[in-house]
């Protein structure tokens, strides 16, 4: 059990910076999951923390000890490739044993470890094939028992589900959480895929451009971003523009260019005046076509596609130049052109100062 | 607020954050894996070479004469014409005078008005009262014209007996040295270019019946056989040699043609070298996204225009490659100027003033004493030979190499030809690559022959040359000295190209890339300018009485010269095989806390183990027939003589043609074992010296 953290970390790869001044503290025990899109800079933090990659600035602890200048063999930091990186040349007991055998310990004692290992991950019997015998889930799974095999004093998990079909990643999904909680080890998982992130994580790092954008716990993140990145990244939304008026304490109006006033509560940490504008953030899945009993906003329009998908419809609503999406309940069916009216609490409604909203590089359609 | 720090305070940063990572970078393991091939390449190519470059400034000091005079004579800049490039011998002529009494010793003719009057052999020309007559030897008598001035004793065909004309092609030979050997080099260039380019751009893009064969052909002149190879092209061409034969014997035409000097050493050179180019011409063109060549086609770029425009430009990193190779090769071409005894270019001079001191034994002038010439001649092929290289040196490195053969990224654009097209290939390409081929298959038929003068090889097939081989001491010592030296060098190779490989694949570290470039330089580097450093660097006096010395243990030198001269063939394959092998797999050892030296030998050797064998055995091949240096120091102890050396001087001193062909077929024997070996069994790519 340890604690990992990590001081004003940067790695620039020529122009490119990969990791910008991180700084985040992985407590002993936790699931830590570092979340973003492709190439801001996930795998190269969790390369930093296993010591495989050199950061040009910062340190990185483990509990109180600055582990920055030791290698990456000298840290216990085991890591699950996200391709395996399974020895093709050794057996699965090879592969497993490897990091027993370089502690020099008893054959007894590297064969009962082994042992356990595979039988944790489910894989007894399977010691003598080799990697490329094995199909993909085999070997997510003999990369994880070589991993925790040695006790490590950090897991490192660079997307290891990421080759996976969609039913096996669900099934390892789960024993992966199953398997840390059991072991009460501190893992630290690197992926993009956010339902993974959520489901497995005690807390969340939501990544974007190599600078962490926001730390908390997957409902922290999905119901207060603390900023438009992560209000757009996690989860589906619509944005929505207008000019704020009406501000009393954290709730304000803003008036759309379609006409339509939307009430919401300004995000934590940030402040709207009068006339400034301002992008509302609202998720398909806060619109209801009954009015809910609290504070709410109804917005009018024009069904432009309706789509059933099993648990819910899916509208798209023109309100004029303005699209919402809203996923509403399936027993009431619309058709295109029909008008409507959508209900979502003041509460869900979340609004940014508008300022840097086209720097977001990132597409926020439901 | 860290915008507004000062510029010096964020310099100081930068700075500290550099020697951070090199610390971190840099753990006992990683220093040694660099350590050890910029230690060999230094002591062993560095400054033997950097010996050569500063040569002429040491000879004004130490010999006390001038480089400058010694560049600038005429045996070396001089522009005479000293032969003309083609002479017709039709018959020999015999100056009369009046008075003298001569009988001809074979036949003759004289002309006179027009008009020929045939004397047979045995006839009588003398003069009675101022009148010149002819008495032949049935005693017939007659007067010849009164201004007789010659008799002419017309040449005959050794096949027909009939009169003939020798045809003698020479080549354009001046007074200077450099003069000739750059003019040999750029003509052979210039002429393996084009064959190159055509042979290249035919198998890159058409398909046709046979074409496994053909490039089967193609690369039989990449098979290295010192000496033997041009014996035969000599043969080929000699005025009793096989086309002689052909054009007089058989088209019955009044010629014999006879190649030497220059043009000889030219055609053996084109037909041994033009491969490099196809080769090299061939991966490029691999490697065009074909996409690019249909846009311009529907843009309606045509034929040559096409090829012109777009293909040419986009296989200009081989053809450049290629070229230069093949230029630097010719400048420091060895066999082919003793072969044809064409002793008017740089490389045979220093060659001969090399040799003969280092023949003549450890005198009282060592090093650069011994050698003032030959060093300040080195010093320019190496200066001409770097200039090349340096302009190329990125289509060498590493990096390059390994991404020119890795290849088929993309299906190839090769197009069925048609019947037109299987004639031209048929018609014109496939004797051509005959020709090319015919040094390596005359080398077998002459390893094989009792003798080979006339036309034809005598006693063919006999394995009595194997059996002299292996029977007479002084000839498979040299079998087995090659073997043993061969053997060692590619220990050291191994050492020398997976820590380069190594070093240039995984460390990243600022100025790596000087490894890279030092790595693949000896490529490129000629070995007579390696061999004049190690002569320099290996006679000096304070080494005498130790086993670097030269003049008692050339072994050693000859080892040492081998490792370096050969190793980018390991270096090359070793990186290939670390590029194919993701870091990872070494990462992974790391991380469960495997030291970087124990990764080394449990995971990274048994996962690249094969790519080091190819290389090894590549380099191996490649040192058995090495050249330049084994037939120069290589000559200094009769007893350590490598096979090129013994093969050298079976040709010079005993005139033991078969000898040296049946030693051209035990090398041939070796690279074909090699090339089947590494293809078929290690499925790994087969490098071709020079490709
Ligand atoms: N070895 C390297 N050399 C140069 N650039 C690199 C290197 N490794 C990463 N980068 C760059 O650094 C940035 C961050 O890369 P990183 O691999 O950490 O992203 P990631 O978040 O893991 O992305 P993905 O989800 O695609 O795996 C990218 O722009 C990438 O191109
Ligand atoms: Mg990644």
């Amino acid at each position: 059990m340890t604690e990992v953290r990590l001081v004003e970390v940067t790695k620039r790869f020529g122009e490119v910076v990969a990791v910008d001044h991180v700084s985040v503290t992985i407590k002993h025990g936790e699931f830590f999951t570092f979340l973003g899109p492709s190439g801001c800079g996930k795998t190269t933090t969790l390369r930093i923390i296993a010591g495989l990659e050199f950061p040009d600035e910062g340190s990185v602890f483990f509990d109180e000890e600055d582990v920055t200048m030791k290698r990456a063999y000298e840290r216990k930091a085991a890591m699950v490739f996200q391709n395996y990186a399974l020895w093709p040349h050794m057996s699965v007991f090879d592969n497993v044993a490897y990091g027993l055998k370089l502690k020099k310990l008893p054959p007894e004692e590297i064969k009962k470890k082994v042992e356990w290992a595979l039988e944790l991950v489910g894989l007894k019997g399977m010691e003598d094939r080799y990697p490329t015998q094995l199909s993909g889930g085999q070997q997510q799974r003999v990369a994880l028992a070589r991993a925790i095999v040695v006790e490590p004093r950090v897991l490192l998990l660079d997307e290891p589900l990421s080759n996976l079909d969609a039913k096996l990643r669900l099934k390892m999904r789960e024993e992966l959480k199953t398997l840390q909680m059991k072991l009460g080890i501190t893992a630290i998982y690197v992926t993009h895929d956010q339902e993974e992130a959520m489901s497995l994580s005690d807390r969340i790092a939501v990544m974007n451009a190599g600078k962490i954008m926001q730390v908390g716990t997957p409902k922290e993140v999905y119901e207060s971003p603390r900023n438009l990145f992560v209000a757009t990244f996690i989860g589906k939304s619509t944005a929505v523009m207008g000019k704020a008026d009406e501000i009393a304490g954290d709730r304000a109006t803003i008036t759309t260019p379609d006409g339509f006033k939307l009430r919401g509560r300004v995000a934590v940490g940030y402040k709207l005046s009068r006339g400034e504008e301002a992008v509302a953030i609202i998720r398909p899945e806060d619109f209801e076509l009954e009015p809910p009993r609290v504070d709410h906003n109804v917005i009018e329009g024009v069904i432009e596609i309706s789509m059933f998908l099993g648990p819910y419809n899916r509208l798209k609503v023109r309100t004029g130049k303005q699209v919402i999406s809203a996923y509403v309940d399936p027993d009431i069916s619309f058709k295109q052109g029909d008008r409507v009216k959508l209900y979502i609490p003041v509460d869900d409604v979340i609004l940014f100062p508008a300022k840097g909203w086209e720097y977001i590089a990132y597409e926020a359609v439901a | 607020m860290s915008e507004y720090k000062g510029g010096k305070s964020h310099k100081i940063k930068k700075k500290s954050s550099l020697s951070r990572r090199l610390r971190f970078t840099l753990d006992p393991f990683t220093i040694t894996m660099i350590i050890i091939p910029v230690l060999l390449f230094t002591l062993f190519l560095v400054i033997p070479l950097g010996y050569v470059l500063i040569s002429p400034a040491l000879v004004a000091v130490q010999a006390g004469y001038s480089p400058i005079s010694a560049v600038t004579s005429s045996d070396i800049i001089g522009t005479n014409l000293l032969v003309d490039p083609i002479t017709v011998t039709t018959g020999q002529k015999i100056g009369l005078f009046p008075g003298m009494k001569y009988t001809l010793p074979s036949d003759g003719y004289i002309l006179a008005n027009g008009q020929r009057i045939n004397l047979v052999k045995g006839t009588v020309i003398e003069w009675e009262d101022g009148t010149p007559y002819a008495v032949f030897p049935n005693g017939t008598r007659i007067e010849l014209p009164q201004d007789l001035r010659s008799v002419t004793i017309p040449y005959r065909s050794p096949f027909t007996g009939e009169e003939a004309a020798l045809i003698t092609i020479h080549g354009i030979k001046f007074e200077g040295a450099l003069l000739n050997s750059l003019i040999v080099a750029a003509t052979v260039t210039a002429i393996a270019v084009i064959l190159g380019l055509l042979v290249g751009f035919v198998f890159a893009r058409y398909n046709f019946y046979g074409k496994t064969f053909f490039r089967i052909l193609a690369i039989i002149p990449l098979l290295m056989v010192p000496f033997a190879n041009a014996i035969v092209v000599r043969r080929l061409f000699a005025q009793d040699g096989p086309i002689s034969y052909f054009v007089n014997a058989v088209l019955g035409l009044p010629y014999l043609i006879d190649v030497t000097g220059i043009a000889g050493v030219v055609l053996t050179q084109v037909i041994t070298f033009f491969p490099i180019v196809y080769l090299n011409v061939f991966s490029s063109m691999m490697l065009i996204d074909p996409t690019l060549e249909e846009q311009a086609e529907n843009l309606g770029a045509r034929g040559f225009k096409l090829f012109r425009t777009v293909t040419l430009p986009l296989s200009l990193p081989g053809l450049l490659s290629g070229a230069a190779i093949v230029f630097i090769f010719s400048l420091e071409d060895l066999g082919g100027p003793i072969v044809f005894q064409e002793h008017n270019l740089l490389s045979y001079k220093i060659f001969e003033k090399i040799s003969n001191a280092i023949k003549g034994g450890a005198s009282a002038e060592a090093g650069l004493l011994a050698i003032p010439d030959a060093a300040i001649y080195s010093a320019i092929i190496l200066a001409i030979a770097l200039t090349v290289f340096v302009s190329i040196k990125k289509y060498l490195s590493l990096r390059q190499y390994a991404m020119m053969t890795k290849g088929g990224r993309w299906t190839p654009r090769a197009r069925m030809l048609g019947l037109k097209g299987h004639l031209i290939v048929y018609l014109l390409l496939l004797p051509f690559l005959l020709f090319a081929a015919a040094p390596q298959i005359g080398v077998l038929i002459l390893g094989f022959s009792h003798r080979w003068v006339g036309p034809s090889p005598e006693g063919f097939p006999t394995a009595e040359n194997f059996a002299k081989i292996a029977t007479d001491p002084a000839l498979y010592k040299g079998v087995i000295n090659s073997l043993v030296y061969s053997f060692s060098a590619v220990l050291i190779i191994i050492l020398l190209g997976f820590t380069a490989a190594y070093v240039v694949a995984r460390v990243k570290l600022p100025g790596i890339g000087v490894l890279d470039v030092l790595a693949t330089s000896p490529l490129a580097i000629p070995g007579i300018a390696i061999a004049t450093g190690y002569f320099l660097m290996f006679s000096q006096p304070f080494l005498r009485g130790t086993p670097l010395y030269i003049y008692v243990n050339p072994a050693v030198a000859l080892v040492i010269s081998y490792a370096v001269r050969r190793s980018p063939f390991t270096t090359r394959a070793i990186y290939a095989g670390l590029l194919q092998t993701h870091p990872t797999y070494e990462e992974a050892a790391m991380n469960l806390g495997a030291s970087k030296s124990r990764t080394l030998f449990t995971i990274l050797l048994p996962l690249i183990g094969i790519s080091v064998l190819s290389g090894a055995l590549i380099s191996f091949v490649y040192s058995m027939s090495e050249t330049s240096t084994s037939i120069t120091i290589g000559l200094a102890n009769e007893d350590q003589r490598p096979l090129v050396a013994v093969m050298y001087d079976q040709f010079t001193k005993v005139e033991a043609y078969q000898i040296v062909g049946a030693m051209g077929v035990i090398l041939i024997a070796i690279q074909l074992t090699s090339i089947v070996i590494i293809t078929m069994v290690l499925k790994q790519r087969y490098a071709f010296i020079g490709v």
